[in-house]
């Protein structure tokens, strides 16, 4: 019953708030829009080409070496695990392994692909 | 007491955010806007209340002021503000509503409209263009999505954007951008028309001047003509290195340090040498100036003016004229001639000119045959055409701060050394 009541104070104020930031926004109505207004800001010009372009996702690099190291956290909990057991051994495999991604990222920066431009 | 006017209460104790245009003759009343306390200057018209249009509309300006004009959210304010109360504008009047102020008073004008303005009084709709679109929507579905393809309409006769190679050879689209002449880190006037991949600059042009054949006749022009007091030029050309150093800071992000500088340009006394040295100097050797400007916008040939010595060329028409050889002038040089030495070059010439101005006294200098002014010999060819070649290429933080490090004046490139008749 209590947790009933929680929930039900709850869903009314959040329904409240919702209903009093559509009352504040209908308050405050914002101008109609006209033409010019929709044009965006350049500098005093309008755009030549629309909005919908296809655009280059310039981060892609950096996104895959963000997945490749975030797969090798997930490596690093089973030899968290078994770190302490097996002691300096598994101290250096996993040095060698990261060595290897690292290697990998200072050759793709000598390349250039981690420009973000 | 309405949700309204509490708003409106809470609001009118907030600095009047305007969208400041600089019109012909208007370019340094403009910036001392920015000394303002009750005027906030927005980077957009959409974030204004007002448009201030401070000197003279040209037809070339007209298109995008009124535009500008449109896109401040209604209600809006719209000023001509003319601040040596010289004759009307005509065309000040295709802004619907516009005031115009001339002299002084401009500021108390502007907040009693804003009061008035928040507590629902005055302010206008109209727009200046009509609210038509350049062309209908022609694609097709409930929303226009388009015809063939997930892009095929043409929306409002824009067309999409065509492809180009990119530097990792992919063929992606190439945004053709028009920046300008409003834009309010360029100088006032200027237009870019840019094809950026990425934010790369891949091809630029430089739009049509704006101004044509009006120029305030200043102590420089005078010069040319008239026996002048060394003092007075050398003050206005430490002036103007100021007040554009000013504006850099601006643009670079530093806009209380622009004020600082602003202030004292807009105040300095040929004794303030040491003040522009403590102040500039720090900021020119500083790593965080190094890391923008350094090795941005190289130009090594011999240009003149600041920018040419700023690449290690002596060329200065002063050091040929006997009353500055008499007050033991040197030109300053720097090397490198990128966007960095500019930015040290006009620091380190501001301090020499009122170092100049302090030495002077009274003397005067005759009509020389050449006249250096703040951006070097009157009437020399501008820089303006050198901009394509130079910018292209770059990303667009470069480019932006290649063009401020230039120092332009759109209103001198469209006269050259002649004053208006």
């Amino acid at each position: 019953m209590v947790a009933l009541g929680a929930a039900l104070v709850v869903f009314l104020f959040w329904t409240g708030s919702f209903l009093a930031l559509r009352w504040a926004g209908d308050a405050l109505h914002p101008p109609p829009e006209t033409a010019p207004s929709r044009v965006p800001f350049l500098g005093g010009r309008g755009p030549e080409t629309h909005a919908w372009s296809r655009f280059h996702v310039r981060y892609y690099a950096m996104a895959l070496v963000f997945l490749a190291f975030d797969m090798e956290m997930v490596f690093m909990y089973p030899w968290a695990v078994v770190f302490l057991e097996e002691g300096l051994t598994a101290g250096f495999e996993m040095l060698m392994f990261i060595s290897i991604l690292v290697l990998g990222i200072l050759y793709g920066w000598r390349e250039g692909a981690f420009r973000w431009a | 007491m309405g949700l309204r006017s509490w708003a409106a209460g809470v609001a009118s104790g907030a600095p009047t955010p305007a969208f400041v245009v600089a019109g012909a003759g208007g370019r340094w009343a403009a910036e001392e806007l920015f000394l303002e306390p009750r005027v906030a200057p927005t980077l957009s018209p959409r974030a204004a209340d007002a448009l201030i249009v401070v000197g003279y509309l040209t037809e070339g300006l007209m298109p995008a002021v009124m535009l500008a004009h449109d896109q401040i959210p209604p209600p809006r304010l719209a000023f001509q503000w003319l601040p040596d109360g010289a004759p009307d504008d005509p065309l000040a009047a295709m802004l619907p509503g516009v005031r115009v102020v001339e002299g002084g008073g401009l500021v108390e004008v502007i907040r009693d409209a804003h009061a008035g303005l928040l507590a629902g009084r005055g302010g206008g709709h109209e727009d200046a263009w009509p609210d038509v679109d350049p062309a209908p929507w022609r694609g097709i579905g409930p929303y226009g999505q388009g015809g063939k393809g997930m892009t095929g309409g043409v929306p409002y006769g824009r067309p999409l954007t065509g492809r180009a190679d990119d530097r990792d050879g992919l063929k992606l689209d190439r945004l053709d951008v028009r920046v300008g002449p409003l834009f309010p880190a360029f100088p006032p006037g200027l237009e870019l028309i840019v094809g950026l991949q990425g934010d790369v600059a891949q091809e630029v042009s430089v739009g049509q001047n704006p101004f044509e054949g009006a120029l305030e006749d200043d102590v420089f022009r005078r010069a040319l003509r008239e026996a002048v007091p060394i003092a007075e030029l050398e003050m206005a050309r430490a002036r103007s290195h100021l007040r554009w150093l000013a504006g850099a800071l601006r643009v670079a992000g530093l806009p209380s340090l622009g004020r600082r500088v602003l202030s004292l340009a807009v105040r300095a006394k040929p004794a303030d040498a040491d003040r522009v040295s403590r102040l500039g100097r720090p900021l020119a050797r500083g790593r965080g100036l190094r890391w923008l400007a350094g090795g941005v916008g190289a130009l090594r040939e011999d240009l003149g003016g600041p920018v040419g010595r700023a690449a290690g060329h002596v060329s200065d028409a002063r050091s040929g004229v006997d009353e500055y050889r008499a007050l033991g002038f040197e030109p300053v040089t720097h090397e490198g001639g990128d966007a960095l030495a500019r930015w040290r070059q006009r620091v380190a010439e501001a301090e020499q000119s009122l170092r100049l101005a302090d030495a002077a006294g009274d003397a005067t200098v005759g009509p020389p045959d050449v006249v250096e002014g703040p951006r070097g010999p009157l009437g020399a060819g501008p820089l303006l055409e050198l901009l394509p070649d130079v910018l292209v290429g770059m990303e667009w933080g470069d480019l932006v701060t290649t063009v401020v490090s230039l120092d332009l004046d759109l209103e001198e490139a469209a006269v050259g050394a002649g004053v208006r008749a």
